[in-house]
């Protein structure tokens, strides 16, 4: 059987992790597999080879340059190893962009996705998450475990387990910092005046090689030593085995299925313009849920309309204690989430608020306008970045704002995708949805002595959370024009298959990559049983 | 096919020998407790909550009812490790052993937005029963002839000549006589009761005042004066603090006074025609 995986991000390598070892399905990936640039390249091999004490600085500095932030106080746009490529312009950012301050930069081009610079959490859904999707967490456990053993995994047992079981044996965390340590002994000893508020707080769960790590403080910049799974990871080991056949400087435009279940794959040559067609008895759609709504569209001729998406918006919830940290440095650190504060308003971990909390690092301080970091003024922010906890939350999409696709018309040029433009308009219930979860965090300041600084939580612009999809929800009611069946198949299509977020019936304020990866493989296991 | 084995921790407390009784009309009983149970017939095997369980323990075992719980500790701390650690260990211990049903008594105290540590403990380790499949029983106060637990420490309540009366507590009760046949039918229905919480209690919740005119042996109400509960709780909270050892902890008056006010599976019980007796019907008549 021949099966073509569209793209080469978490979800598509999750397909790939499925089907590696069914020795009659020949897979072919077709990606657009924009790569880190080769000096960056060279420089990391080199610091991989040492350990942080022999690095040259001259690779130091090219690969973990800091992101510049947009306007003080704003989130920059993540870099990795000093550059951009993640989001860089292979072509899929073609003919989209954004209403005032929504996210553009909403497909990755490169090699591995938008994994090449995520937070690397994985927590799987809640079981009440599940209430308004038409498969149960109990369904997906089983591709869970099987992700959790194929990535890199590092977590640690404590109270988020109720809710979040850790589904396998994880590597330990790396060392954590005195912060961290300080509000989960905290946790310990107040347990119960903090839950009293539907508040849990746990160590980070992570797609990380743990018991690896140097502690050199740069996992927000790029692990020198590549410990952060990216979905590169996956396809490097399966092409090495000869298991794939990866094609990159592809933009995968249309797809067509006949009337015998054939299945071509259209996409253009990035490099020459050429056009060219691939033929495979099932398709896997992996290229993120805006990349592959897109395709959708533009194949099933969805164009000249609005679509509508489900984000589970970003916020950043600034939070200082009273204690201070002795030094401000992240240097024998690891600088990714360490620790978690999950809210919750119901028993089953639906109606929930997740903040994934990152003690002190450089990024924060190069955030801050300069002179703040100036006489006479430098002590004061000094004093209250060593008492500076930064979490990002996220909020659920029933919650947050209402984010639209707006899909232009079929355009009239082959090898082209219809236009996007991603729009957003308030949701009523996202004002008071922020506002009890920090109240309940005000609740359990003292005992954690992790207090939200008062009108200082923002909600971050649309579509710049990441954790979006929904356009083609799964449905019990099986395929429809914007829903599909629980195989991810869309309208008339019986074998082709939608494997990312744009089959998320909802996105809840929990992490988001393990379940688009544990569904993907799902979708296809049961996909090639059927076959 | 025989009958069930069914292992139940906690076999020697007072619920879990009502279900001890109860059980072995069903299956063949196997008590997982800390120490030799009195009735020396009683199939035994050492467990504690806060150890780790012997693999072998559970390799035959089919039916699983987890009643085990440690009320009294040096802190909250300890409590939680051996009450929800020990309990989330065994309840993945069985599912690994391939005991097929898993049954957790839980209490009417476990429900969402409660503030009692008891409660909260309990509807931790719920969560993790739900998320494996098994079923969570909520019983009511039990009660019966001789009442052990808090029902006994009410009807000891019930002799004084005034009775304490808190704002807005109303307690759903169930009696001991009606916890087997409930159980039972529990078992026969598992697959369709998978993941789900029951209430073993009469739908009726109760005021304090009705349940210690049920309790008391004359069954005449007596004459009851307002009390505010918070102080109390503070007051014994700080002998708690300082190790004086009281009849009564903060945390159960914090349960009486807090209570649930919704009876979680109702008609899943009433679609099994188990129906829990009232207070009323099932009081004991004094003998003499």
């Amino acid at each position: 059987m021949d099966v073509v995986i569209v793209g080469s991000g978490p979800s598509a390598a999750a397909v790939a992790l499925a089907l590696q070892h069914m020795p009659d399905v020949a897979i072919t990936i077709l990606d657009l597999g924009g790569q880190l640039e080769q000096e960056r390249v060279v420089a990391r091999t080199a610091m991989a080879e040492s350990r942080p004490q022999q690095w040259n600085q001259a690779d130091l500095q090219l690969l973990s340059a800091p992101p510049k932030s947009a306007a003080p106080g704003k989130i920059p746009t993540k870099q990795i190893y000093g550059s951009n490529f993640p989001f860089e312009n292979l072509g899929q950012l073609d003919d989209i962009d954004a209403a005032e301050l929504a996210n553009d930069l909403v497909v990755s081009g490169a090699y591995g996705g938008f994994s090449n610079t995520w937070g690397a959490q994985v927590m799987p859904y809640s079981t009440g998450t599940f209430r308004d999707w038409p498969i149960t967490r109990q369904e997906l456990e089983p591709h869970y475990r099987q992700i959790l053993t194929q990535i890199p995994y590092s977590a640690e047992s404590d109270d988020l387990e109720e809710v979040f079981p850790l589904m396998g044996r994880p590597d330990r965390l790396p060392k954590v910092t005195a912060r961290t340590s300080a509000v989960l002994n905290r946790y310990e000893r107040h347990r119960i005046a903090v839950r009293r508020h539907g508040v849990t707080a746990g160590h980070a769960r992570l797609a990380l090689r743990g018991s690896s790590c140097e502690l050199c403080g740069l996992c927000m910049t790029g692990c020198p030593y590549e410990l952060i799974y990216t979905a590169s990871q996956t396809f490097d080991d399966l092409r090495a085995h000869g298991r794939v056949n990866y094609h990159s400087g592809l933009k995968v435009y249309r797809v067509e299925e006949d009337d015998s279940g054939a299945v071509a794959v259209h996409a253009t040559e990035v490099a020459t313009g050429r056009t060219v067609t691939f033929r495979a008895d099932r398709v896997f759609l992996g290229a993120g849920a805006i990349g592959t709504t897109r395709i959708v569209a533009g194949s099933l001729g969805l164009t000249d309309r609005k679509i509508d998406l489900v984000e589970s918006v970003q916020f950043m919830m600034p939070l200082l204690s009273l204690r201070p940290m002795r030094e401000l440095t992240q240097d024998g650190e690891f600088t990714l989430n360490q620790f978690n504060l999950f809210v919750t308003f119901d028993s089953d971990g639906r109606d929930a608020a997740l903040i994934h909390c990152y003690p002190y690092n450089d990024i924060m301080l190069n955030s801050l306008p300069a002179f703040l970091m100036k006489p006479p003024i430098e002590p004061i922010t000094s004093a209250g970045l060593r008492r500076l906890t930064v979490g990002l939350g996220y909020l659920p999409s029933w919650d947050s704002p209402f984010v639209e696709l707006e899909v232009g018309p079929q355009p009239l040029n082959e090898g082209a995708l219809p236009s996007v433009r991603v729009t957003s308009r308030p949701n009523e219930a996202t004002g008071p949805a922020l506002q009890r979860v920090i109240r309940r965090l005000r609740r359990t300041g003292r005992p954690l002595d992790l207090h939200p600084i008062p009108g200082q939580t923002k909600l971050s612009a649309a579509a710049k959370s990441y954790h979006y999809g929904g356009t083609f929800a799964m449905s019990r009611q099986g395929p429809g024009e914007f829903t599909s069946d629980t195989l991810g198949r869309v309208g008339p299509w019986r074998n082709v298959h939608l494997v990312d977020g744009s089959v998320f019936p909802t996105v809840p304020a929990t992490t988001f990559t393990l379940t688009v990866m544990a569904n993907a493989h799902r979708i296809a296991t049961r996909a090639l049983e059927g076959a | 096919m025989g009958s069930p084995r069914i292992a139940i921790t906690g076999a020697t407390g007072y619920l879990g020998s009502i279900l001890v009784q109860h059980m072995s009309q069903y299956g063949q009983v196997v008590a997982l407790t800390r120490s030799r149970p009195v009735d020396e017939t009683l199939e035994w095997r050492h467990f504690e909550l806060d150890e780790p369980i012997e693999a072998s323990s559970l390799a035959d075992v089919d039916i699983l009812i987890h009643a085990a719980w440690v009320l009294s500790g040096k802190d909250t701390g300890e409590l939680w490790q051996q009450n929800v650690v020990g309990s989330r260990r065994l309840v993945e211990a069985a599912s690994v052993a391939g005991v097929g049903r898993i049954i957790f008594i839980s209490s009417m105290s476990a429900y969402f937005g409660t503030r009692q540590t008891y409660g909260l403990m309990k509807l931790a380790v719920e969560r993790t029963v739900l998320d494996m499949g098994g079923i969570v029983i909520r019983p009511g106060l039990v009660y019966g002839d001789s009442p052990g637990g808090m029902a006994g420490t009410l009807r000891t309540l019930s002799k004084l000549p005034i009775w304490p009366r808190f704002a807005s507590a109303k307690l759903f009760l169930v009696h001991d006589g009606d916890i087997g046949p409930a159980m039972a039918a529990v078992i026969d229905d598992y697959d369709r009761m998978s993941s789900e919480t029951i209430g073993f209690a009469n739908p009726t919740p109760l005021d304090l005042s009705s349940i210690l005119t049920g309790l008391s042996l004359t069954r005449r109400r007596r004459p009851s004066v307002p009390t505010p509960a918070r102080p109390i709780i503070a007051v014994l909270r700080v002998l708690e603090g300082a190790g004086v050892p009281m009849p009564f902890r903060s945390d159960s008056l914090l349960g009486l006074i807090e209570a649930a006010t919704t009876l979680p599976g109702e008609n899943l019980m009433a679609q099994q025609h188990i129906a829990f007796r009232a207070l009323d019907e099932s009081v004991p008549r004094p003998s003499r």
